[in-house]
């Protein structure tokens, strides 16, 4: 028999089992409510970042952990294998639906990938609510809508909780140089301890002894501005990984009757239901706003590659390129004239710059030209003329021109390509 | 010619953790115009697969340096150090270990400290996952910015790591990050005991070391005998990035060379009797009879330059890569041979000496008397010029030059175009179209096949010089042509 997948289900049996066991700690003391089920969010994050040869290993080990975890509650082994298989089930289901969403492996690199995460969480959850229900139907059991709501609130808080945790840190690779650098993790660093701190000063107390009147309740909002900062700063990684710790932090709170949520119940389990939204606010704040970064960064990677490009073509053809605005005067020139031209694009700031350089002889003939390019666009053309290159030195450009216009047909920039074709004493002597 | 005379100065380069020689940028070619002897070698662990470098110790490395260092510091009047990153750590050791006082060390980017501004910030775990079991053969992953500010490097250097290329080990394994731990403990604890006089070049910005490293080891070797040079816009690769050429002045001068061009060799000891230039002159004089102008490449610097006076077709400053075009320009037009040499004289590494340049073309003839002169360093010619005593003559027999925007001008643009391209292709072409490549990028710049055939051992070098000798005889501006389009199609097909 093959050890890596022995090995795999049995460590995925294990942490099952560990996870479910921390799940259960984290129960409603008063109503015995679970309120959050980490377990599901593991298997439902393995399968999301692992290649999928080795789902039949992880759903093997989540089978036998589900298994023995509810047989070791002292559930019949006729339920415990029910359970098992609820378990598998929901987790391939969830895992299928958020794979066609965001592809395989997830990444949390984009907004779709997190509606990927949050569409197979909720799947898995409330096809797990659905059978277990049944389950309860089938034996006789009674309170329904209540099993119905712990298993879907419970599970698919796991799932947001655990998933993205495991697919944002199933991509880490460690490196010698790149990725987040010391700066912004001590950056980051200050802002988790103080998300961390607030919760705790937040949750460990109760609320109306340490606070007057509602002032606690509205306070549950400041952590989120630092947690907002660790987020942008740690990444993915980061705000999973804070969003993991709070929420046990809000939930070991609250379930034991502390915090802003523990002090009137409503109705019974008041208490865990706010704080499981409130969790699950703080978790899809947090993948929002690392999600949203990632896609600024590829989107600037993206833009950096094609300047990059552009600016390697431009430069192997000893090329400038310009833009003109003729209703606002504004130059833009790209490439790299500092060795064409001997200064710097960003001195070349409007046409009055370009001119200055012009030979004073070809000056008048280039503004005339330039002129009648901004009056009226035109097919374009092409215009040869002296310039100061590098050092002062003379050389001579050929400067081919065309009009941008816009729908109606006016003229919106004008843009053109120079080449240097002599420099140097050919250029004098030109 | 080079029997007779005295052995030149050496440098023995030293490459980087999981480089090669393209750490050091151009620094061989550039020690060799300047006429030094480059030696080098492949450290343990590298030149193969990173998974290598898990069993190499630091100890391996040092072994390797200095048993190279003791094989070739007898044959050479003088002989510097020269790292790069780790391979200055190496340097740096090994000048303290044999008591270097036979030349100059050279420190680039030494990377004393791990604490440039890109380093992970788990980067102070390490010492203690080296003793968590398994994770010895741990994948260290080097990612952007590799060490590379300008941005066009870097997409250079991404593309050759996309198509698999093996100038750089893309990861190394944990084990081999903590061989350079106890590298650089090692440096640290004998820094103090280096004797020989030190540059330590290090870019402010390192993105791997900061300049921290630098100060420590002038401050530990001592000011008089150490100096530092702090780079302003470059990250850790200081010899391929925006200040290599600050890098390599810089080294140059602190070595005593010479830079190409007349007017330095004046200025500095050409390292030659004025019998050995005679010599030198003769055999050049012997090719410039036969009409061989392409032929004084074998006997110059890879960057030697012909200055040829007037307004015409084969006017100019023809150095490098131009000098082959040139040769072949000059050739066609109506095989110019100089004669009628005259008395030369000689004057500390430069010979002159009046000729008469002859030629015959389309039924003209040309016979322009003037004076040819020779640089020369270390028995290498560094230009030659020729001085015309009626330039228009000159002018009037090989026409007027051509209009940049002919169709040579076309193609050579298009060709250096190419070139450029041809570093971002994404994929990796295989072995033989990379040997085309090198074959008629070769003979498109430096003409036919020239210099000894590499050895069996240098299976690479022998491969790329073979594909190069069988375009022998190949047209400049047909392998230009046939470059630019085995480059096209290879774009095409990505």
């Amino acid at each position: 028999m093959p050890l890596v997948p022995v090995l795999t289900a049995l460590i995925v049996a294990i942490a099952y089992f560990a996870l479910g066991a921390l799940s259960g700690a984290l129960s409603h003391i008063e109503t015995a409510a679970w309120t959050v089920w980490l377990a599901s969010g593991l298997v439902f994050g393995l399968l999301l970042a692992c290649d999928k040869r080795r789902w039949p290993a992880i759903l093997v080990g989540a089978f036998l952990g589900a298994a023995v975890f509810d047989w070791s509650l002292s559930r019949p082994v006729s339920e415990a294998i029910g359970y098992g298989a609820i378990e598998v089930i929901t987790a391939v289901a969830g895992a299928m639906l958020a794979d066609k969403i965001g592809g395989h492996p997830l990444r949390l690199a984009s907004p779709q990938d997190l509606v990927a995460l949050l569409a197979g969480a909720l799947v898995l959850s409330i096809i797990g609510a659905l059978l277990a229900t049944s389950w309860q139907y089938a034996s006789g059991g009674l309170g329904m809508a209540v099993v119905f709501r712990v298993w879907t609130l419970g599970n698919v808080l796991g799932a947001v909780l655990v998933a993205p945790l495991i697919v944002a840190w199933a991509a880490f690779r460690p490196r010698r140089s790149g990725g987040l650098p010391m700066r912004t993790f001590l950056g980051g660093a200050i802002a988790f301890m103080l998300f961390v701190g607030c919760l705790q000063y937040l949750f460990s107390a109760d609320v109306q002894a340490r606070f007057h009147g509602s002032v606690g309740e509205s306070l549950t909002y400041v952590p989120f501005v630092f947690f907002a900062i660790v987020a942008l700063l740690w990444g993915v990684r980061g705000a999973t990984l804070a969003t993991v710790i709070g929420a046990l932090l809000a939930i070991i709170h609250t379930v034991r009757g502390r915090g802003p949520f523990a002090g009137t119940e409503g109705f019974l389990g008041e208490a865990a239901l706010e704080v499981q939204a409130y969790i699950f606010a703080i978790s899809l704040t947090g993948l929002l706003i690392a999600t949203l970064a990632a896609t600024q960064r590829v989107a600037a990677a993206r833009a950096r590659d094609w300047q990059t490009r552009f600016e390697a073509t431009i430069a192997a053809h000893r090329l400038l390129a310009y833009e003109w605005d003729p209703a606002g005067g504004a130059l833009v020139v790209t490439g790299d004239a500092g060795p064409l031209l001997g200064v710097a694009p960003d001195k070349l700031g409007t046409l009055a710059d370009w001119l200055a350089r012009v030979a004073p002889a070809d000056r008048d003939v280039v503004a005339a030209r330039f002129g009648e390019r901004g009056a009226a666009g035109g097919a374009g053309d092409t215009l040869r003329y002296s310039m100061q290159g590098p050092a002062g030195a003379p050389i001579v450009v050929s400067d081919e021109a065309r009009a941008i216009v816009d729908h109606d047909g006016s003229l919106h920039r004008v843009v053109g390509i120079v080449r240097v074709i002599a420099a140097g004493a050919e250029a004098a002597r030109a | 010619m080079s029997e007779t005379r005295a052995a030149p100065d050496a440098v023995f380069l030293i490459h980087g953790l999981g480089g090669t020689q393209y750490d050091l940028g151009s620094m061989h070619k550039r020690l060799k115009n300047a006429g030094f002897v480059t030696h080098s070698l492949t450290l343990p662990g590298h030149g193969t697969t990173p998974e290598d470098l898990a069993s190499v110790r630091a100890e391996d490395w040092v072994d390797a340096v200095v048993g190279k260092y003791r094989e070739i510091r007898d044959e050479h009047p003088r002989l510097h150090l020269m790292g790069m990153c780790m391979g200055a750590l190496l340097a740096a050791v090994l000048a303290e270990k044999e008591s270097h006082a036979k030349g100059n060390l050279v420190l680039l980017a030494p990377p004393v400290y791990i604490d440039g501004w890109a380093t992970p910030w788990y980067r102070g775990l390490r010492p203690l996952l080296y003793h968590v079991p398994g994770l010895k053969h741990m994948k260290i992953e080097e990612e952007d910015p590799f060490g590379i500010k300008n941005e066009q490097l870097r997409a250079i250097v991404k593309a050759k790591f996309e198509r698999g290329e093996n100038f750089h080990y893309r990861w190394v394994p944990l084990e081999c990050l903590r061989q350079v731990d106890r590298l650089r403990a090692i440096v640290m604890s004998r820094a103090a005991k280096i004797r020989c006089p030190t540059l330590v070049v290090h870019a402010r910005e390192d993105e791997l070391t900061s300049l921290r490293s630098a100060n420590f080891l002038v401050e530990k070797i001592g000011g008089a005998r150490a100096r530092m040079v702090v780079l302003e816009d470059s990250y850790h690769m200081i010899c391929v990035d925006n200040d290599r050429e600050i890098v390599a002045k810089n080294v140059l001068e602190f070595f005593g060379a010479a830079l190409p061009g007349a007017t330095s060799a004046l200025a500095n000891d050409p390292r030659m009797t004025t019998e050995e230039l005679a010599a030198a002159v003769a055999v050049i004089v012997s090719r410039l009879a036969e009409g061989d102008v392409a032929g004084l490449r074998e006997l110059a610097i890879p960057d030697v330059a012909w200055v040829q006076p007037g307004h015409n077709r084969v006017a100019g400053a023809h150095a490098g890569k131009t000098f082959a075009a040139f040769a072949e320009r000059f050739r066609q037009a109506g095989a110019p041979r100089f004669t009628a040499f005259g008395t030369p004289v000689f004057n500390r590494g430069v010979g002159l000496l009046p000729a008469t340049l002859a030629a015959t073309h389309d039924g003209r003839s040309l016979s322009s008397q003037g004076a040819l002169l020779f640089a020369f360093h270390g028995g290498k010619l560094l230009e030659a010029r020729w001085f015309a005593d009626d330039v228009q003559q000159d002018d009037a027999f090989f026409g007027p030059p051509e209009a940049p925007d002919s169709g040579a001008a076309q193609l050579e643009t298009a060709f250096e175009a190419a070139t450029a391209a041809s570093k971002m292709l994404t994929k990796a072409p295989d072995n033989t179209t990379l040997l085309d490549l090198y074959a008629l990028f070769k003979q498109a710049g430096s003409g036919d096949a020239s210099g000894e055939r590499p050895g069996m051992m240098d299976v690479v070098g022998r491969a790329k010089f073979d594909a190069w000798t069988k375009r022998k005889g190949m047209p400049r501006d047909d392998a230009m042509r046939a470059y630019i389009a085995l480059v096209e199609k290879l774009r095409a097909a990505e």
